[in-house]
């Protein structure tokens, strides 16, 4: 292609215990191109790049660059070979202003901090990139887009040569994965090799010139994409071939469960009116920074809804806190499976009885092992969550059981209203199928389901009606033979009416 | 779960291990140190601590720290003294010292639990301030003189040869024990711990929680300032000064990270039988109170820094491990090539 | 482009806000209290100041890599022990040899700590908590009982107490002061125009993204507890001279004074932010409150230390809330800049 690669990682192998993380894999990043990784959670991408930031060391293989073997021991090392990565969260000083973020880990500038100078330069590093960012303002509040922006620019400030870019569009709105793409088009053209990784495959065809994708630790294809079609990718990726959209049973009752009029917060959003039936379905669909996930916490009383009713069989209901929530039969299964949805070190059963702990005493408020227990393994069965004993820590299980413990530990709450935020993020094909299963389950047994999600394809798929939110307003409610990709999308960057 | 479980067993093993190294030591050079009465003695010079200490196990693994226990037991000593000193009855002034303590407690429960402020300033703030509470009320008097019957409560045996603390103790740890281990506000304490997040989410009162918690300690806090007037026979404004130390390292050392979320009282309790009874094979030996203190601190700073320098040797051990494997595989290639 | 608002920022506010503090209570004193804006009261706070401020300055260092180090009260004492037998002993030793030998003393109490705390990962609170029991059980050992009197040092070091370095109409500046103002000036710059500076702030900011992004931050840390140390050291040596007759519980409580003036001066007990003068404002205003409220309100000393912990819990209070409240304020033009920009 173009002349001989900046960085070439050759026959990489690494084991982590009983795993073998990568097995004999070889990549070659080209100065000016993007180089696209594709593979399902635990394909072995994020050692590879662990391996390329001299995180990891290899078992076995060889790293050159610009073909001489080079030993990358640690994340300065890579550094000063020119291999700088970017994640998905940017590890920002929150603390430091956007200049010193850029400038904070250069060696060898003296002891001295010459502040108009550095100012400068962040201002026209920053101007190269063209972007404007104050480059006096502390980091702490810079939206996730201006923190990805602000490592960029580190990278470019240490002439970087390889850029990895892992997921960086996850938490970005479509706007700002736009200004993103921009940026790297602009970071190519300047000879940049980008290794750019990510799960959306529609950005990945629109960025890459070349996909690659892992499977098991090993790579599995490697084509330049005009080659590569997506059901191909899809299908290296899963070993199979795509899945066609999941058939929903029609569950949906007549009895309205739950009627929100108006309901606001202040500073996150305002204005949103719907119902939901037993038995359905309702998506929740928008870009990031649409506050679906406000709108969850609000019904669940996280950060209560300071205007409009919510109706619950009938009932209004004021909720200010969880407990509340509780007690109206609202569940809410968080995106943050790790952060805010399970205690990682307890064992299975510990946290699916943790809302409900007060049915697993006894007088005393002594814990009622036994009952626990029971509990425990019905769920494990019910949901076919994969572990040797329900005493296991939650930690070591994997993506999709993981959302299955938290699945569980929510319906034995028995919700009439269950909120899912992001129920598939994360985790593997095979869980996903088992977690769509399962939603349309429990709308088949009566549960209102309200399913907040960023995949598009899985809310048209899952939902008797679509809401369409875009930064804190409701766009748009669809019904399932109206809601197309198109009609979703178009109310959700804000065009009131494109049908 | 088994590796934990390895863990654990490991650190109370090497606790136990200590602890059958300083009573060997102890029985050999003093011959008296096996008899029950030194024993009981032992337990009796500390017992105002170790109740405490029992109260900072679920504090610490709350993921909070009270470090104003100590003045508050200060606190509470002087108020007993001092409405005692005013005519109050003994009776009516101890309960107010108890619910003086419980108010601390309360007080520094709010500033964390409510308002969100870190537990180790805020309770920085109670150190010195409730310490002042006790100074302004008591100044620079010492008082003593109390009821023969109140004296006896810290010194008298009550039942067999066993004192009222003593027995208070042995009653409290139990109820520890069954409360952290067995109850459902123990499992809440560990998962506040770890990750006070999941537990709002999952619906749980977390500043409840911990309001409970603080006043627990202060509560008790209070009564172990009681039993120490008791057994002391006289109060003054720098009581119970400085035993946060000693508190806080019988905690640490049993095993409870300061972090939150792990930890038990199994090894709070050997932890807190290790430190007594290198504490009484010291003042066997005649070493001062301050150089007990000085080891004490050794023992804190070496519980944690031990396991920390074995592990880093065995990580520096296996990268060696890799390494050599790489250089033997860099041979092999150059040999082929 | 570059508003007020880009320039002055919420964290400076706060030692804005402490001198206005200051300022306020001054007023309020010396209209309340007769003779309070006298040059006795400023000696009294200068001398108080200048020991606890010294101490001060080396506790920020440690604070703002999210350690403390609650050992320095120890370390002022033993300092001030060491260095006063030594000159009791050899009376010819130069005040410079003085100083050095307090400064290098500190210094090797703050490495233990430090080494400890940054290389062998034991947290900070429990290795000075910890150490403050050793270096006191140290002292005494040493001190076996003894105790160093006035007439048994030098008589230059007794003076710098009372000197007048230089006088403005009373008030007169005393070197102890003068020091501890100088130590205060060069660390604020240290702070704010070097990379180490810088480092101690990125370090406390987020220690995760320090150790990714390859900041030496083992030997940052370590270096803080060193010159926090070597700061105590200097403040063992201003305690000397300051009081003369040294016991083995000299210094004790001052690591909670430092504490005290550092979370009153508005540095984040969690790393990150904060200043050296905003510390010496926090001590200079908590011995200007215990002084003044004594006072005026004419209540004993006891009240002294109910008072200072009252305090503490205010600063950390306001600290969180308002400074909170600050950032939403000036967040919100940005905010709504950016949203404008996208639109």
């Amino acid at each position: 292609m173009q002349g001989s690669p900046v960085l070439e990682m050759r026959d990489i192998s690494r084991r982590f215990g009983s795993t073998q993380a990568l097995a004999g894999v070889s990549l070659r990043l080209y100065p000016g191109e993007v180089h696209a990784l594709l593979g399902e959670n635990g394909a072995g991408k994020s050692t590879l790049i662990k391996i390329m930031t001299g995180v990891h060391q290899p078992d076995s293989g060889q790293i050159l660059l610009d073909g001489r073997p080079v030993r990358i021991s640690s994340t300065l090392e890579a550094q000063r070979l020119g291999i700088a990565a970017i994640y998905q969260e940017p590890l920002m000083y929150p603390d430091l202003n956007v200049a010193e973020n850029i400038f904070i880990a250069h060696a060898g500038r003296g002891p001295l901090v010459n502040w108009g100078k550095m100012y400068r330069e962040a201002e026209a590093i920053l101007a190269q990139l063209d972007v404007r960012l104050d480059v006096r303002q502390p980091a702490r509040g810079l939206s996730v887009a201006a923190q990805q922006t602000v490592e960029i620019a580190k990278a470019l400030s240490l002439q970087v040569r390889v850029l990895i870019m892992d997921e960086p569009t996850a938490a970005l709105s479509a706007h700002e994965v736009e200004q993103l793409f921009a940026i790297v088009r602009r970071l190519r053209a300047q000879g940049v090799a980008i290794l750019f990784i990510s799960h959306r495959l529609e950005e990945v065809f629109e960025i890459a010139d070349r996909i690659t994708v892992f499977r098991d630790g090993r790579l599995i294809s490697s084509a330049p994409r005009a080659d590569v079609t997506v059901e191909q990718a899809i299908r290296d990726m899963a070993g199979r071939s795509v899945e066609q959209l999941f058939p929903r049973r029609h569950t949906v009752r007549d009895e309205t469960l739950v009627q929100v009029r108006d309901l606001g917060r202040q500073g996150a959003f305002h204005g949103v009116s719907f119902d939901v039936r037993a038995g359905e379905v309702l998506g929740f669909a928008g870009l990031v920074g649409a506050r679906r996930t406000d709108v969850g916490l609000a019904l669940f009383g996280i950060a209560p809804a300071d205007r409009g009713t919510i109706t619950i069989a009938g009932q209004p209901v004021r909720i200010a806190h969880p407990r509340q929530a509780m007690r109206h039969g609202i569940a809410y299964v968080s995106e943050d499976r790790r952060g805010l949805g399970l205690s990682l070190p307890m064992s299975i059963a510990a946290n699916i009885t943790l809302p409900t702990l007060r049915r697993y005493l006894n007088p005393l408020g002594l814990l009622r092992r036994p009952a626990e227990m029971a509990t425990a393994e019905e769920f494990r069965r019910r949901l076919a969550i994969r572990a040797p004993s329900v005493e296991v820590e939650v930690g070591k299980l994997s993506g999709g059981n993981q959302q299955k413990v938290m699945l569980s530990k929510w319906l034995n709450t028995r919700p009439r209203l269950l909120i899912l935020d992001e129920p598939t993020r994360g985790i593997d094909v095979g869980a996903k199928a088992e977690v769509h299963q399962m939603i349309d389950d429990l709308a088949a047994e009566g549960i209102a389901i309200i399913l907040i999600s960023s995949d598009l394809p899985e809310v048209l798929a899952m939902s008797d009606r679509v809401l369409v939110m875009r930064e804190g307003r409701q766009m748009a409610i669809f019904d399932r033979h109206e809601a197309t990709q198109e009609r979703v999308l178009a109310a959700a960057m804000g065009q009131r009416d494109a049908a | 779960m088994k590796a934990k479980l390895r863990r654990l067993l490991s650190w109370e093993g090497l606790l136990l291990a200590i602890l059958a190294l300083v009573v060997v030591v102890n029985a050999n050079l003093a011959p008296a140190y096996l008899s029950l009465n030194n024993q009981i003695n032992l337990f009796q010079l500390s017992i105002e601590k170790i109740i405490v200490a029992l109260v900072m196990a679920f504090i610490i693994i709350n993921g909070e720290i009270d470090l104003s226990v100590a003045s508050v037991m200060g606190l509470a000593a002087c108020i007993v003294a001092v409405l005692f000193d005013r005519g109050v009855p003994m009776e009516v002034a101890i309960v107010a010292a108890l619910l003086a303590g419980a108010l601390c407690g309360a007080f520094n429960g709010f500033w964390v639990a409510y308002i969100g402020l870190p537990s180790l300033a805020v309770t920085l703030a109670g150190m010195i301030g409730f310490r002042g509470v006790a100074r302004i009320l008591i100044e620079d008097r010492s008082i003593s003189g109390f009821p023969a019957w109140f004296t006896a409560l810290g010194q008298q045996p009550l039942i067999g040869p066993f004192p009222f603390s003593l027995i208070l103790f042995a009653l409290l740890f139990t109820l520890a024990l069954i409360v952290l281990q067995y109850s459902g506000v123990g499992r809440l304490v560990y998962v506040i711990g770890h990750n006070a997040a999941v537990a709002r989410y999952s619906g749980i009162d977390v500043p409840r929680l911990k309001l409970g918690l603080f006043i627990a300690s202060g509560f008790v806090a209070a009564l172990a300032g009681v039993l120490l007037a008791a057994r002391l026979g006289a109060v003054r404004g720098n009581t119970a000064d400085g035993f946060e130390l000693d508190i806080i390292t019988m905690v640490l050392l049993g095993g409870v990270s300061i972090f939150g979320g792990t930890g038990n009282l199994a090894g709070v309790g050997l932890s807190i039988l290790v430190i007594l009874n290198l504490r009484n094979g010291m003042s066997l030996l005649n070493v001062t109170g301050n150089v007990q203190t000085g080891v004490v601190g050794m023992l804190l700073i070496l519980s944690v820094l031990l396991p920390n320098l074995a592990q880093m040797a065995r990580e520096r051990w296996q990268r060696r491990a890799v390494q050599r494997k790489e250089v033997q595989a860099g041979v092999e290639t150059s040999v082929s090539s | 482009m570059h508003t007020w608002r880009q320039r002055i920022r919420p964290e400076q506010i706060r030692e804005l806000s402490l001198i206005g503090l200051i300022v306020i209570a001054l007023l309020i004193f010396g209209w309340q209290i007769e003779n309070f804006l006298s040059a006795r009261t400023f000696n009294r706070i200068t001398s108080s100041v200048a020991i606890v401020g010294m101490v001060a300055i080396g506790q920020t260092l440690v604070v703002l890599t999210r350690n403390i180090d609650l050992s320095v009260g120890s370390i002022v004492g033993f300092t001030a022990y060491f260095v006063g037998s030594q000159l009791a002993a050899n009376p010819g030793l130069p005040p410079v040899m003085a100083v050095v030998l307090a400064v290098l003393t500190g210094g090797t109490l703050g490495l233990v700590n430090g080494l400890i705390v940054a290389y062998g990962r034991v947290p900070a609170i429990i290795t000075t908590l910890g150490t403050l029991a050793i270096y006191r059980m140290l002292l005494i050992n040493y001190a076996n009982a003894r105790t160093i009197t006035v007439d048994s040092l030098p008589s230059w070091v007794v003076e710098l107490s009372r000197q007048t370095l230089f006088a403005i109409g009373d008030f007169a500046v005393r070197p102890l002061f003068a020091i501890t103002i100088v130590a205060v000036i060069g660390f604020q710059f240290v702070l704010a125009y070097t990379v180490f500076g810088r480092r101690l702030y990125a370090i406390g900011s987020n220690p995760e993204a320090a150790r990714f992004a390859g900041l030496p931050a083992q030997r940052t840390v370590l270096a803080a507890f060193v010159l926090c140390g070597m700061l105590a050291g200097m403040a063992g040596f201003l305690f000397l001279a300051r009081f003369g007759n040294i016991t083995a519980v000299a210094g004790q409580g001052i690591e909670l004074e430092s504490v005290a003036a550092v979370v009153v001066g508005g540095v984040n007990t969690f790393g990150g932010s904060g200043t050296v003068l905003g510390a010496l404002l926090g001590a200079f205003l908590i011995d200007l409150l215990g002084q003044g409220l004594l006072r005026w309100l004419g209540i004993s000393e006891f009240w002294r230390d109910a008072l200072l912990g009252l305090l503490i819990l205010l600063a950390v209070a306001s600290d969180s809330v308002i400074l909170g409240w600050l950032r939403r304020v000036w967040a919100a033009p940005a905010l709504r800049a950016e949203v404008s920009n996208e639109g």
